[in-house]
């Protein structure tokens, strides 16, 4: 009771106001200050298991990506290897498409994973080495390599 | 005297059984029921096999002549012959399409398409017989030039449909070709420049009057500046180009809507084919074949179609295709879930 008088002189006092307000903030301001403290502490531990969790996204991300340019990068190369051997061993229209498939393994942006043309690549890619396959009629696939239907497992 | 004046019946001529599963579809060989060469018909059907049935000289009547069996691993979906006449080309659920010739009195496989994924519904050849389209439940569409020897290259596949694409047809004069599919929609593809590059240059969706369930079937007119399309939607549409634009070299014309015709079929349109007088004939799953016409011109809104006949219970089950014969016969072929095909004729009533 003491004590509440002397609250209530303060006031009407209107003296020392910013200590009260001081003792009164920290009360009710608990739960925000509490709030606070929680969410950068979560913050701070999402940040470096959410860096976990991207560097394990983007290894296996990366290494498929890779995969699959190395593979065409492979096949063209051995065409191309072809062609020298015997220039007229696949026609112009399959040598303008290798061609073709060359330039956008090239143009790839292999350091940009978030550059917005890399799926665009990529499907020209598919799209370019399924018509060639189906003209020399080769069937050509290998363990790891994305089969069209498991693309969208993957991306 | 326009055809909507005159009255009509379609009478049934003969009734091909053979096929040991339902029929999907059907292709008239060009060239032949005219000028003395017997009429040739080919179908495709579940059984996995293509016969070929010629009308016999002497009887009129038709019979098989040969069984395309043995390369098909499933079902043949569908067969379409080469301009010329000389190669026939079947697509099927086995991911294939065959390509074959006749050699003597028998036809041999002499090349195989392999590369789409899984079913092909449709094959169609342009105008020159230079380019073969395919289309699939991949939801591609693939074009391959004719080279020499029988030899097929892959120009072009082209993606863009967002389901099974049901069926691909060349425009008749032009190296435009025109899609459509469970999507919903018909897209239109042409060639840039000369290069192989092919892309879509028009979508024809629900907002744009199309149809709003899937597209079964397109046919062109015999002038190809109209086309007809057919639909789950209950409504079979007519579309209208202006050819004169694009045949001059002036850029794609786009294909606009003329009419849709509605409230005639209570199921599923499955088929729609243009005769070169230009008779619409229909196929659906309630059995039955319709034909229309073209109405009174000069209405406000423009060309109208009317129904010329129905005829009920044409098979026991779904008509699948509809075929009119390019010979100046008013034949008409029409394939069945039923295993069946039926060779029909347009005539004037039996009284006349």
């Amino acid at each position: 009771l003491h004590k509440l008088v002397h609250i209530m002189d303060s006031f009407q006092l209107n003296s020392n106001s910013d200590s009260i307000k001081d003792i009164f903030d920290s009360s009710l301001n608990l739960e925000e200050t509490h709030y606070k403290e929680g969410y950068t502490e979560g913050y701070n531990d999402g940040l470096s298991s959410g860096k976990d969790e991207g560097r394990q996204v983007g290894l296996k991300t990366g290494f498929q990506v890779g995969e699959e340019l190395g593979f065409y990068r492979g096949c063209i190369d051995i065409w191309n290897s072809a062609i020298r051997v015997d220039p007229t061993c696949f026609s112009s229209r399959v040598q303008k498409s290798i061609k073709q498939m060359d330039e956008l393994v090239e143009k790839y942006p292999k350091l940009e994973p978030e550059n917005e043309s890399v799926t665009n690549i990529m499907d020209s890619l598919r799209l370019k080495f399924r018509a060639i396959c189906a003209t020399m009629n080769v069937k050509l696939e290998y363990d790891g390599y994305p089969k069209p239907s498991d693309v969208k497992d993957i991306m | 005297m326009s055809l909507i004046d005159e009255s009509f019946e379609l009478r049934e001529i003969q009734r091909l059984e053979g096929h040991t599963d339902r029929v999907w579809s059907l292709a008239w060989k060009p060239a032949t029921g005219i000028g003395g060469v017997p009429a040739v018909l080919a179908s495709c059907s579940g059984d996995k096999t293509v016969r070929i049935w010629e009308q016999s000289r002497l009887t009129g009547s038709f019979e098989c002549k040969a069984v395309l069996e043995e390369t098909h691993t499933r079902t043949v979906r569908s067969c379409a012959w080469s301009p010329s006449g000389k190669l026939l080309a079947t697509g099927s659920f086995d991911a294939t399409t065959a390509i074959w010739d006749k050699v003597g009195d028998d036809y041999e496989c002499v090349s195989t398409l392999e590369g789409h994924e899984n079913e092909v519904k449709s094959v169609s050849w342009n105008a020159s017989g230079s380019l073969l389209a395919t289309c699939g439940r991949d939801k591609s569409v693939w074009i391959w030039e004719v080279l020499p020897g029988n030899e097929f290259e892959c120009v072009s596949v082209l993606q863009g449909h967002t389901q099974d694409v049901k069926m691909v047809q060349w425009h008749p004069s032009m190296d435009i070709l025109c899609s459509c599919s469970y999507d919903n929609t018909i897209k239109v593809w042409a060639e840039d420049g000369d290069s192989d590059d092919w892309h879509c240059v028009q979508t024809i969706n629900e907002s744009s009057d199309g149809h709003s369930s899937t597209v079964w079937a397109l046919s062109f007119n015999s002038s190809g500046d109209k086309m007809v399309t057919c639909s789950d939607d209950l409504t079979i549409k007519i579309w209208g180009a202006d050819i004169m634009k694009m045949q001059s070299g002036d850029g794609i014309a786009p294909w606009k809507h003329i009419c849709t015709l509605s409230g005639y079929h209570d199921r599923t349109i499955f088929s729609a084919h243009w005769s070169r007088e230009g008779i619409i004939a229909s196929g659906a799953a309630d059995d039955a074949i319709r034909l229309f016409v073209p109405g009174e011109n000069g209405l406000i809104d423009g060309p109208t179609y009317k129904l010329l006949l129905k005829k009920d219970q044409a098979h026991d089950m779904d008509v699948n295709s509809v075929q009119w014969s390019s010979a100046e016969n008013r034949l008409l072929a029409s394939a069945s879930d039923d295993g069946t095909i039926k060779i029909w004729e347009l005539a004037p009533p039996s009284g006349k």
